[in-house]
């Protein structure tokens, strides 16, 4: 940044005063979890420490876990333990919000085990299916 | 026939536009919530507010007992259903009539006989309504939806028979994908309205939604309130509305109120109402199919108010107590341009996946023309329960493209922290050149969903700003204290994307 740029504390709570040459602007933040968010020109940004890459993701003859991406209910499971599952095909069929959310084979492989029921309530990044 | 006090039984921001209504016009309000709502603007706005049951709607929203009870016990002499959850259901408003309430919107015959699609279409059929080619197949086994789709011809909607809102709704193009359809949409079906009955329809391509307010009252008075065009949609689900439409010609836009009336007059229609048409073609030689009728407020009514100078809910009030129209339909035109943005707690970059959590920083915008309908407020955390719409943005103007310049605008000034929104995608819509030219269709977000994902990368400043929240955060610094950061390193340890 350049010294003609500044940024200043705004009067009310997550406000900023960003100055860029002769130019002042506002801008929103805020810190929840491993999370900044910064709100600049009508753009929301999020911004989080870079972490190492997490284990398993997405590859062949890589194990992969598959977890909801939010709160769900889980209203069905289409595949059994041990079963082969192609790219694209549905492994489960979340539900929330009155809405259907498919779960879906990342790649082609085989279903090692299955870490949830019908019915159940599962909540984000619970994992939900192991494929191998 | 007087109405003093109204239960709403509804949530979030179109309780809030009831309770408004009622209060101009001296009734007093009872709200209702459920435990993830208890301290939720909507109940601190009414006259009294009370719990009907816990989070899920099938528990508290959608429970009839508990909203009758509620009704009584507060002295209600009259409901609002709202949009959404029991505003179209018929035993609702039959059991709002039985208890001795006064049910704000159309009689319960009126819903059954429009609810029903097949019911729907004949009754347009024999009003001289186009329909589009479908039915309700009478053996709704997969193999005789299936039957149906072959007889239709490809390419083909299944959809819920006793619900809008696009809930259940699936589109084949051949029949390997219609066998992946049907249990879905059926269950879909099932759990949004208690009703797995579906219906197979011919599949219109590049259509517009086009849909048209009506408004009956029990004097024989029926009136049309213009069109809005609705065609921007995500998952079948309405996200842009405007009125007047960019395409519709004088002639056409004649042809479709009358069409609306008419509909709305055969099914014995009181009260507000939408009278929903996809439209083929363009110029005078348009061609309009009847697709539904939602007999009740619809989310996106502040467009036709903005356009026309109306109050719809007041008018809803008004006719409810047994009063005439407040207009006829010579009163009523089109003056400028309006433009709604429903505002959603969800990730278009991840199919559109509603969000949920607590929004940590929330300020809406204003200004002139800019109104904006919400039902939550800096701190609200968003339920899983409901929908996930946080608020509507509308936008007025002399012409559509002021409407729009000022839509964008006042979108570019909504910070919403904490929780993902769909305020940038907005944005990238209204900015499109295809939105700007007018050019719509209901595939319109899918045909141009890459170019409305892009994302813009942190600039320097962007991330001295989250830098100094950080450090704010860690120190605990007072509001006050102003910082140069000219002098911090680059923070190398965080990435970043904007969205």
């Amino acid at each position: 940044m350049s010294g003609t740029q500044s940024v200043l504390r705004g009067p009310a709570h997550g406000e900023f005063l960003v100055r860029d040459g002769d130019r002042v602007t506002q801008a929103y933040a805020i810190v929840a979890g491993g999370t900044t968010w910064v709100f600049h020109d009508g753009v929301v940004y999020e911004i989080v420490e870079a972490r190492p890459s997490r284990k398993g993701h997405r590859g062949a003859h890589v194990r992969s876990e598959l977890t909801a991406p939010m709160p769900a209910t889980v209203v069905a499971i289409k595949v059994k333990p041990g079963g082969e599952v192609k790219k694209g095909d549905i492994l489960i069929v979340l539900e929330a919000m009155k809405m259907e959310l498919p779960v879906r084979a990342p790649a082609d492989g085989r279903v090692e085990a299955i870490h949830c029921q019908p019915g159940e309530l599962v909540q984000p990044d619970r994992s939900l299916i192991d494929l191998e | 026939m007087d109405i003093t006090r109204v239960l709403v039984a509804n949530r979030g921001e179109i309780a809030l536009r009831v309770i408004r209504a009622c209060r101009e016009m001296g009734i007093e309000t009872v709200a209702v919530y459920s435990d993830a709502d208890a301290t939720a603007r909507h109940v601190r706005a009414a006259d009294a507010a009370v719990r009907v049951g816990p989070p899920p709607a099938a528990e508290s929203y959608l429970n009839i007992p508990a909203l009758i009870a509620a009704a009584r016990t507060s002295g209600a002499d009259a409901v609002h259903p709202g949009y959404g959850f029991l505003s179209e259901r018929a035993a609702f408003a039959r059991a709002c009539v039985d208890a001795g309430l006064i049910f704000i919107g159309p009689p319960a015959d009126a819903i059954e006989r429009m609810g029903s699609k097949i019911g729907a279409r004949t009754l347009m059929e024999q009003a001289g309504v186009p329909v589009v080619p479908g039915r309700t197949p009478a053996d709704q086994s997969d193999a005789g939806i299936a039957a149906a789709a072959d007889a239709i011809g490809f390419p083909v909607l299944v959809k819920a028979s006793a619900g809008g809102g696009g809930k259940g709704m699936r589109a084949a193009h051949d029949a390997a994908t219609l066998a992946e359809a049907i249990p879905s949409a059926r269950r879909e079906a099932q759990a949004a309205f208690g009703d797995g009955t579906l219906y197979v329809e011919r599949l219109i391509q590049r259509p517009r939604h086009i849909e048209i307010q009506v408004f009956a009252d029990a004097h024989g008075n029926a009136v049309h309130l213009f069109e809005r065009e609705c065609s921007i949609q995500r998952r079948h689900q309405k996200i842009v509305e405007e009125s007047p439409s960019p395409v519709l010609t004088p002639a056409v836009r004649g042809r479709m109120g009358k069409a609306a009336v008419a509909a709305a007059t055969s099914a014995g229609y009181r009260n507000a109402g939408t009278i929903e048409f996809l439209l083929e073609g363009a110029g005078d030689a348009a061609k309009f199919y009847f697709l539904e009728m939602n007999t009740r407020l619809q989310v996106e009514h502040p467009v036709t108010e903005m356009v026309t100078g109306t109050d719809l809910v007041r008018a809803q009030l008004l006719v409810a107590s047994g009063q005439p129209l407040p207009w006829r339909q010579e009163d009523l035109a089109q003056r400028g341009h309006a433009i709604e943005c429903r505002v959603y707690a969800e990730d278009p970059s991840s199919g559109f996946l509603p969000q949920a959590g607590p929004l940590a920083l929330y300020r809406e915008p204003d200004g002139p023309g800019i109104r904006i309908d919400s039902g939550v407020e800096e701190g609200t955390a968003v339920p899983v329960q409901y929908d996930p719409m946080l608020a509507k943005l509308i936008a007025s103007g002399e012409t559509r493209d002021a409407a729009i310049a000022r839509a964008v605008a006042a979108l570019r000034q909504f910070p919403i922290l904490g929780v993902r929104t769909n305020v940038a995608f907005l944005i990238r819509t209204l900015e499109h050149p295809a939105f700007r030219a007018g050019d719509l269709h209901t595939g319109f977000v899918d045909e141009h969903l890459p170019s409305l994902l892009e994302k813009t990368e942190p600039s320097e400043l962007v991330l001295s700003v989250a830098r100094m929240a950080q450090s704010s955060r860690d120190v605990g610094a007072s509001a006050a204290t102003g910082v140069t950061m000219a002098a911090f390193d680059p923070w190398s340890r965080l990435e970043g994307w904007g969205r």
